[in-house]
């Protein structure tokens, strides 16, 4: 993996980059409401790993959400990478994503029609790069996962593991500070978890991105540097 | 790459389908293509109808016949720069009576010149002239019915009871698209003097060529003047207005067409719109990932809005590579020989074609918009959620 300085990856030291204060989701179902978070207090620092376990129905992808700036919160302050969520529009939100979050999805949800070179493009399709760069930067994502010879291939022609893999380099392209995982490895076998996992904590390490995980498996909560335990929308 | 590109390959996803969507609004507009294409042809003998041209008939119908003395008197109206007449014959192939053509008794000469569109050779005009028996046929017709020149060929008429042999003389062709190249035209004289004398100098109608367009009006009312105190009234009017009139008791044919052609085109938008929200709610996660990553609604909507737009096209291309072949070199050929007289040119006009490929494309688009306001609208979280 290239670390020279011409690399779009930066490397910052830790620093606190999620500070949620007494934040609170409350949905409305039917005629109910229903409190998925409650009174959350929670800070991450900048280039840690962090996993996030709990049972169903605790709010763990709720959380991950007000994090990623998918969704606001009901009451209280998020503040991510210096926004406060909560304050932002809808555009600004869509533009904080874009440059300050990665995703990285449990069904890896690839573009079937596009390859995997495509496929990592598609973020940058926002930005101001002209075509050569932008196909520049997706092939150091894709080198960076360890695709670089499938970067041709569409997602029917790739293993689970190599797709999520795409997924991550899709993830990384924007060169986001944040990197945020809901069940990475829930649709692989065990080998290939181990290869995503690998790869998380490369990021991680190497490449300094904070990545929060949301899991079932206590094994890839294990390779994370801090493992948080939610239930009934609090931290336990 | 760009989003268009996306759009676009995203209509191959499902090829069978989309194969067959795009196969649906191609014979959508084929349908649409051939409708319309019957309107163009049925109105296409107004449209090219001459505008120095007008007829003088009986006052109550057509049907009723005028006294050939009348042609003397319209000739002589200020305005006119020549006159010839016509009747009906109503004429039949006793071995084929099925096979309907229009058959006309008319004075060859004069005829000849108000309708100077009907293309004959000098040869051919002196011998029908100097043939009492002599008939000039469209070719159309003679191709029809494998009529060559020197053929003896005898028809029967419901009109003019009896059998009347005739010797084929020429064969006309046209110089506008209006003219009914299926037409049997003999000389009135024979017509005349095979009948009996209480039944002769009678005649169908009078078309008059004037010197001034714009005195049509004028002129029709002077010469209506004239026989207003005779014993048959008459009604002159343009070309145009008399092929209008005649128009005007298939006008509930025509408004039917209209119709039809205007449901046609609602069931390709369904069909579209099926489609594309069928594709759209298949991909909502996709759109919920794209929206994750940074797009924004505007761009989901134009994804879809992409879509439709290449399906429209796609579908415009084939319909129209359908259309050509069917309604030009197939149907259309066939009704020309076959029906001459109500469909003597029968193409795809270039107005049709285009507004064809624009319907097409325009309906593809609207289909697409509830499809494209819904998934742009669909909060991220609940996108993201959906699966299939």
């Amino acid at each position: 993996m290239s670390t020279e300085s011409s690399t779009p990856y930066r490397k910052e030291g830790p620093n606190a980059i999620v500070e949620l204060r007494r934040v609170s989701k409350v949905f409305a179902r039917d005629k109910e409401e229903v409190r998925v978070l409650d009174n959350l207090d929670l800070d991450i620092a900048e280039g840690a790993f962090e996993a996030l376990m709990g049972p169903s129905g605790s709010g763990k992808s709720t959380l991950l959400n007000l994090i990623a700036g998918l969704d606001r919160p009901s009451s209280g302050t998020a503040r991510v990478a210096g926004h406060d969520l909560g304050s932002m529009s809808d555009g600004q939100l869509a533009k904080f994503r874009s440059s300050t979050i990665g995703f990285i999805f449990q069904a890896y949800n690839l573009m079937p029609v596009l390859t995997a070179l495509e496929n990592v493009e598609l973020p940058l399709l926002l930005t101001k790069l002209n075509g050569a760069e932008r196909k520049k930067r997706s092939q150091t994502a894709l080198r960076i996962v360890g695709l670089e010879e499938r970067m041709g291939h569409y997602p029917r022609q790739l293993s689970g593991g190599q797709e999520q893999r795409v997924a991550i380099a899709r993830a990384i392209v924007n060169d986001p500070q944040i990197i945020v995982a809901d069940e990475p490895t829930g649709d692989l076998d065990r080998k290939s978890a181990d290869e995503i996992l690998t790869l998380m904590e490369k990021l991680n390490k190497e490449f300094k991105k904070t990545i929060l995980m949301v899991t079932h498996d206590p094994q890839a909560a294990e390779r994370a540097t801090l493992t948080r335990k939610l239930d009934k929308g609090a931290l336990r | 790459m760009t989003l268009l590109g996306v759009a676009a390959k995203n209509v191959l996803r499902n090829k069978f389908r989309t194969g067959l969507t795009i196969f649906g609004a191609a014979i959508a507009i084929l349908a649409f293509v051939l409708l319309r294409t019957v309107l163009t042809a049925w109105n296409v003998q107004i449209d090219h109808a001459a505008k120095d041209r007008i007829g003088t008939r009986h006052k109550v119908t057509f049907i009723m016949s005028l006294p050939k003395r009348y042609i003397d008197t319209v000739r002589g109206v200020d305005g006119v720069k020549e006159a010839t007449w016509a009747s009906w014959f109503g004429g039949k192939d006793p071995n084929d009576p099925q096979n309907f053509f229009a058959s006309l008794a008319v004075e060859p000469e004069t005829f000849l010149k108000v309708y100077d569109e009907i293309s004959v050779t000098p040869d051919v005009k002196e011998r029908w002239k100097t043939t009492k028996q002599g008939a000039v046929v469209g070719d159309v017709l003679a191709r029809r019915m494998g009529l060559e020149v020197g053929d003896k060929f005898t028809m029967q008429s419901a009109i003019y009871p009896g059998d009347y042999a005739f010797e084929i003389v020429g064969i006309y062709t046209a110089t506008a698209k209006s003219v009914d190249r299926s037409q049997f035209l003999f000389q009135w004289d024979f017509l005349n003097d095979s009948l009996p004398e209480k039944r002769r100098d009678q005649i169908g109608w009078i078309v008059s060529r004037i010197d001034e367009p714009t005195r049509s009006a004028d002129i029709s009312a002077a010469i209506d003047k004239i026989f207003d105190e005779k014993d048959v009234q008459t009604v002159t009017m343009s070309e145009r207005a008399m092929n209008l009139s005649f128009m005007a008791m298939l006008s509930a044919i025509l408004t039917a067409l209209e119709v039809v052609s205007g449901i046609i085109l609602g069931i390709m938008m369904m069909i579209l719109g099926n489609t594309i929200a069928m594709s759209v709610r298949e991909r909502t996660n996709e759109y919920g990932v794209l929206r994750a990553v940074g797009f924004l609604p505007k761009h989901v909507a134009m994804f879809i809005l992409g879509e439709g737009l290449t399906i429209g096209v796609l579908a415009a291309i084939l319909g129209l590579a359908i259309s050509y072949p069917v309604v030009e070199k197939g149907m259309g050929r066939w009704l020309e020989e076959n029906m001459g007289g109500m469909f003597p040119y029968f193409q795809i006009e270039v107005q049709t074609a285009a507004l064809a490929a624009f319907l097409s494309i325009l309906l593809a688009v609207v289909a697409s918009l509830v499809p494209a306001y819904r998934a742009s609208k669909l909060p991220v979280t609940q996108a993201l959620r959906r699966v299939g």
